[in-house]
């Protein structure tokens, strides 16, 4: 009798998911149902208002990816009215974008992840002689790590554990046989997950000084809002670029010594996970960072394209405006399209809430009918899988020597294939790798922002067509960005200069959509297929494979 | 009572007008002082609500907004005050200080009223009150005393949101939660500003028109308090009140 | 309830840090600036020193409903007292569906544990609730385990000792609930009733106002003083408007015009691009985000009125009033205004010309007559 495994809520992700997983008689999962269960409507709440408004609302889809939200909704509002932002502006939103994906990726690795490879009560048997040992080993540059540091946090430990509070902690996967991880690197990884904490809240000042908040910093259609004035002392000031530039000194310093060298170390003790979790083998991508405009995918640093079915031989060319390239169902979803509508272009878009799931309390979803309050997109008709792993292998078909150099020079230290990109450890692995370019990137940025003020460039905002009625009367806008949890899209069509339809296709919409008319998986359930299972009760594998993707359902459903 | 008579000398000496002092002093005083705070709150409340023009320079040599507010606060205090005593003096002066006023469970009061607008209606001004007839009253009622009541309550409301805990928001700033919230709150204040206004446009004309058309002395009349009527009239046969 | 609130077994904040090998000294320094973030006077520092040397830590399950996730990443970007400091010493985080390491039943299980245990009065703890609930066909946009996330939360707000409405969302409905609020989203005072509720309003809140109720919670067993709605009068008392920055411009009539203006550049005052400054009750001024860095009017964009209700709903946020609730128009009270100003002046023209024609057929019956 086949089991089934009920994992919900997945906890360490963002917002409501749900995992129904059916066992066959080896443990091993043969089918896989994941559920968002949490829907707002922000689509519906955007229709009718004035379209430069919508990046704060559109923010609010979620918290975690902040800013990304508000990016992909400016960019659909400018591409409408005709508006192309100064190229500060362009280079302010890369930096707090690339800043974004640091930080985000960091907190993913060490708050949300980790815990799935590292057994912190295995951690209390650590020597923090050997930790040190191992620490000066993986990262010899680091400078914290000496045996009384990690004496320390083995103390902090300890007592916590000894408080019989666990807090976090309780409850969890402590012991289970899927744990590989040596007392040492386990005290090594519970270390960096306090130091990380630590840390991501300084990275985020970057979009302190630009947006004047994190979360959900402010943006602004035509531009920033902030204006930069090396003369001034309430404008964005020489000072305020110098925590800027001090902040990402200390983000290579953390992605180079810290997140990368601990993520290869920790792989190394799980490489059998690079042959689990392969999913989709389809992947795609919208591209970001643009060097010469929005307008010229050809100059982003994040190349735009697809790849079907691990061909790394072709990269398929992407255009997210054309009318059926991507299309989004709702047969399995609750929701209701117009009769006769089975699939639409999200200009075209159409939402529209219709519950027809099990009455709460309930015990199972149905796995015949609709079941999860997601969309289901597609791409030229075929499910794909968005996120690190997709830039990478993109960036990396499309021939570009950048993305070589890092990808390789991991694939060589753990001593894999380069088929292994193709698991869940693929998909951990590459979200560390895009951190460490994406440092680099911030870096130039930064030189590029100097040079434009140093030019005498410091034109933040266009504002010839702020004014709606500068605007056509009809018009469709697509904007986008390289989400952390990959290709976002926001659609707007705007009437009389107020918003007649918005939708949004999300990362996660993508990757943890349900099925498809064709009963085709979207890249979460084809991820578990195959994955085994130690234990049916305690779904630490389930956990590895869906935390690869790092879900965030507020965002998947918005 | 006195009695006038016509100013030619070839006349008889019968009077042709007999006036009467309706509008004490307190109700002149009050009126006019109500007029002149409208007219500095409304310009400076627009003022306020979108400053047109920005004075060069430093900050610290300019106080543009801070004058133009602190003018609003001190018309505003004008107009408070005057409010206030013009309820009391509602009680205090003579009938005709109450006339007007919506009594509408009285039956007298809604006649008066649709012969009123009739009249108005149909151009005709030969009906003569000599306190204030039922719809200027009902005007009254609605814009002066209940949008008064808004403005001083939001208006009071608005200025102790800078003093937290202070005076003017422990007596007022409950206002702000039911109206949803201080922009709301400023919402209504601007709203029933224009109201205000209309008020002031349509009562002035009316006050011209009747004034001209009637020649019973009105627009004097808040300046002297006396009122006119034909000296020939039936005795009753204009409104008491 | 101040002492019974903290019964709870475990290790004390001192205890825990002096055994990492923190000086007593430092600790005096931690409760110190501690104290201070919170605008306590000196002479109530020895209350947090003898809160955080004597008290175990508190208990507290952290829900989440429709909501975006943003509190709790704000509440870990906390600099006094920074997050790891308030999750290891100063509470004890026993669920929070974001950063647990268990999942599925594992999780719901530790919930229901600690409802049974207060139940039986064994144990006592705080719910904090981040985002709210959506009431409509039975509550289906969002559930936990099966369930329905209204009734999750009125089962562990049953028990609780009180609640901590997180965020606007919790506190006034925030984004979800704006119009036509499709899920019929509540905030938390909505959906429970008899429990001690403190609102920390914001989307999301300032970290350092989040860590500082709790700490303040923490020290001194009971909620703060609240304001006339719900919120701690340490954090929520003063206008943004009185403690900003630009506010001498806007004295002095000094505003931005346009985006990137001269003005903007010279930080002139925000208030005609729509800044809710003037009617936003929060930190962000005297605090600031992130550690101090900025906030955002520093930055250069109005205020958005992010921690007051309706906030949403009372857009556009670039234009300075929030529009006339007149059905079917949208409108700001000038545009009303204006159009009635027009339509009195109209009647009073028309009226006029009916008088004039009027007066002249009378004239002219009357001349006629004379003819006659
Ligand atoms: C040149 C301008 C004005 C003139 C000549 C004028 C004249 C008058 C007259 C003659 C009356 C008595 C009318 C009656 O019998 O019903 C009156 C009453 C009144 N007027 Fe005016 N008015 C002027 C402007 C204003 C303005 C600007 C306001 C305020 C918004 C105002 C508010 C009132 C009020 C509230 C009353 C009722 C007085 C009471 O019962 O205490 N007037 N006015
Ligand atoms: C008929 C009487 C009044 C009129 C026509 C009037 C008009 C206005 C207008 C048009 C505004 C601008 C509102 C906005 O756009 O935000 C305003 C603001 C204001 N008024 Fe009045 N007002 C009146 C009475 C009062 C009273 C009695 C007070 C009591 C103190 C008051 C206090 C205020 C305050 C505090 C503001 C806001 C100022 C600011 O935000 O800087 N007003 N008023
Ligand atoms: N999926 C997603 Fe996001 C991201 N990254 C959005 O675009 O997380 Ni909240
Ligand atoms: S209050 Fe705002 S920031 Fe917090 S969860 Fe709600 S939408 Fe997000
Ligand atoms: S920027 Fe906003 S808060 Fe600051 S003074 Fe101007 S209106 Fe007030
Ligand atoms: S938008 Fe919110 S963050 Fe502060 S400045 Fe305004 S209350
Ligand atoms: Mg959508």
């Amino acid at each position: 009798m086949a089991t089934r495994v009920v994992v919900d809520p997945v906890t360490r992700i963002e917002g409501h998911l749900r995992v129904e997983a059916m066992l066959d008689s080896d443990n091993k999962v043969h089918e896989a149902l994941s559920s968002g269960t949490m829907w707002r409507g922000i689509e519906v709440i955007l229709k009718g208002r004035d379209p430069r408004d919508a990046w704060a609302f559109a923010e609010r889809i979620c918290g975690v990816c902040t800013t990304v939200h508000a990016l992909a909704s400016v960019r659909s509002v400018e591409n409408a009215v005709g508006i192309t932002v100064p190229k500060v502006a362009e280079i302010v939103r890369n930096i707090m974008f690339l800043t974004q994906m640091v930080q985000d990726h960091v907190i993913h690795f060490y708050h949300l992840h980790a815990l799935d490879w590292v057994d912190v009560v295995s951690a209390l048997s650590a020597d923090p002689a050997a930790t040190a040992t191992l620490a000066q080993q993986v990262s010899p540059h680091w400078p914290k790590s000496s045996e009384g540091y990690f004496r320390d946090t083995a103390a902090t430990l300890k007592k916590f554990v000894e408080s019989g509070q666990l807090g976090l902690f309780a409850n969890a996967y402590w012991g289970h046989p899927a744990y590989k991880l040596p007392p040492e690197a386990n005290l090594m990884a519970v270390a960096h997950y306090l130091e990380a904490l630590k840390w991501q809240k300084e990275l985020i000042k970057i979009h302190t000084v630009f947006g004047g908040k994190n979360p959900h910093p402010n943006y602004l259609v035509g531009g920033m809002p902030c204006s930069i004035d090396l003369q001034s002392d309430n404008a964005i000031n020489i000072e305020r670029l110098e925590l800027v530039r001090a902040k990402i000194l200390e983000a290579r310093d953390i992605v180079e010594q810290l997140y990368v060298p601990d993520l290869l170390a920790i792989a190394s003790f799980y490489k059998d996970w690079a042959a689990i979790g392969e999913g989709l083998g389809s992947y795609m991508c919208y591209g970001d960072v643009p060097q010469n405009g929005i307008g010229d995918p050809a100059h982003f640093r994040f190349p735009r394209g697809a790849i079907l079915h691990k061909n790394l031989g072709e990269v398929l060319p992407v255009d997210p405006t054309h009318g059926d390239e991507i299309l989004e169902e709702v047969g399995r979803s609750w929701y209701r399209y117009p009769e006769g509508k089975a699939a639409l272009h999200p200009w075209e878009g159409h939402t529209e809430a219709h519950y027809t799931g099990p009455k709460p309390p309930y015990e199972h979803l149905d796995e015949n009918g609709a079941y999860s309050w997601l969309k289901t997109p597609r791409w030229k008709g075929n499910p794909v899988e968005v996120g690190p792993l997709a830039r990478m292998l993109v960036g990396y078909a499309s021939g570009r020597a950048d993305f070589k150099a890092v990808v390789d020079g991991a694939l060589g230290k753990l001593g894999v294939p380069a088929t292994a990109l193709f698991s869940t450890l693929g998909r951990t692995a590459a979200r560390g790798l895009e951190s460490q370019l994406a440092v680099g990137w911030l870096q130039d940025e930064y030189d590029r922002l100097i040079e434009a003020l140093k030019g005498g460039d410091n034109n933040t905002a266009d504002t010839i067509r702020w004014e709606p009625a500068t605007w056509p009367k009809d018009c469709k806008g697509f904007g986008f960005t390289e989400a952390p949890r990959g290709a976002l899209g926001h659609w707007i069509h705007i009437q009389d200069g107020k918003i007649a339809n918005y939708q949004c296709v999300v990362p996660t919409t993508w990757n943890a959509s349900p099925k498809d008319a064709q009963g085709r998986r979207g890249a979460y359930e084809s991820a578990l297929i195959g994955t085994p299972m130690a234990d049916p009760q305690k779904p630490v594998e389930i956990l590895r494979t869906i935390h690869s993707f790092d879900p965030c359902l507020a965002c998947a459903s918005h | 009572m006195s009695q006038i008579t016509a100013p030619y000398a070839a006349a008889p000496a019968e009077p042709i007008f007999k006036q009467e002092l309706v509008w004490q002093w307190p109700i002149r005083l009050f009126h006019w002082l109500n007029a002149l705070a409208f007219v500095v709150l409304f310009l400076t409340g627009l003022y306020i609500s979108d400053p047109i023009f920005s004075p060069a320079g430093e900050a610290y040599g300019n106080q543009t907004m801070g004058y133009v507010r602190m003018t609003h606060f001190i018309a505003a205090a004008v107009f408070t005050v005057g409010f206030f005593w013009r309820i009391c003096w509602f009680w205090l002066g003579n009938r005709y200080a109450r006339s007007g006023f919506p009594y509408v469970w009285r039956a007298r009061w809604w006649r008066n009223l649709v012969r009123q607008t009739w009249d108005y209606l149909r151009l005709d001004f030969g009906h003569v009150h000599m306190g204030h007839n039922a719809l200027a009253g009902l005007a009254y009622t609605l814009v002066p005393v209940i949008g008064g009541w808004v403005m001083i309550l939001t208006g009071l409301a608005l200025f102790g949101q800078s003093n937290p805990d202070g005076f003017w928001d422990s007596l007022c700033g409950w206002v702000i939660p039911m109206l949803g919230g201080g922009l709301r709150t400023h919402m209504w204040h601007h709203l029933v500003a224009w109201l205000f206004l209309v008020f002031a446009i349509v009562h002035v004309y009316i006050v011209v028109l009747d004034g001209t058309q009637q020649r019973n002395g009105l627009i004097s009349s808040m300046i002297s308090g006396r009122k006119f009527y034909p000296a020939d009239e039936k005795p009753g046969s204009h409104d008491e009140d | 309830m101040a002492d019974s609130l903290l019964s709870s077994p475990g290790l004390t904040t001192y205890d825990i840090l002096s055994r990492h090998g923190v000086s007593r000294r430092d600790f005096l320094s931690f409760c110190a600036i501690t104290a201070a973030s919170l605008g306590l006077e000196a002479q109530q520092v020895p209350a947090v020193v003898e809160a955080l040397e004597t008290k175990p830590r508190l208990p507290v399950i952290w829900l989440h409903g429709l909501e975006c996730t943003c509190c709790s990443e704000s509440f870990i970007r906390s600099s006094h007292p920074i997050a790891q400091d308030v999750v290891l010493n100063m509470i004890s985080l026993d669920y929070d569906d974001t950063l647990q390491a268990a999942a599925g039943h594992q999780v719901e299980q530790i919930r229901k544990d600690l409802i049974e245990q207060a139940k039986r009065g064994e144990t006592e703890y705080v719910l904090a609730v981040e985002g709210n609930a959506p009431t409509k066909d039975g509550g289906v946009y969002c559930t936990v385990a099966g369930e329905t996330f209204l009734d999750v939360l009125r089962e562990t707000a049953e028990h609780a000792k009180f609640v901590i409405a997180w965020g606007s969302c919790a506190c006034n409905g925030c984004v979800q609930a704006a119009a036509p609020n499709p899920t019929g989203a509540r905030p938390v005072h909505e959906c429970i009733t008899g429990k001690p509720i403190v609102k920390v309003p914001g989307c999301p809140p300032i970290a350092e106002v989040m860590t500082g109720v709790l700490t303040y919670v923490l020290t001194f067993g009971r909620l703060p003083e609240l304001d006339r709605v719900g919120r701690p009068k340490m954090f929520y008392k003063q206008r943004l408007h009185d403690k900003c920055l630009r506010r001498s411009f806007f004295d002095a009539g000094q505003f931005v015009e346009s985006w990137d203006d001269d003005g903007a550049r010279k930080g002139w005052c925000l208030y005609k691009m729509g800044c809710r400054g003037p009617t936003t009750y929060n930190s962000c001024a005297t605090f600031k985000w992130n550690g101090g860095v900025s906030w955002p009017i520093g930055s250069g964009h109005g205020c958005i009125g992010c921690s007051e209700e309706n906030f949403w709903d009372d857009g556009p946020f670039y234009s300075r009033l929030a529009k006339t609730p007149l059905p079917g128009i949208e409108a700001t009270p000038q545009k009303v205004g204006i159009a009635l100003t027009a339509a009195a002046g109209v009647g009073i023209a028309a009226h006029l010309a009916a008088l004039a024609i009027k007066r002249g057929r009378a004239a002219a019956t009357e001349n006629k007559a004379k003819e006659a």
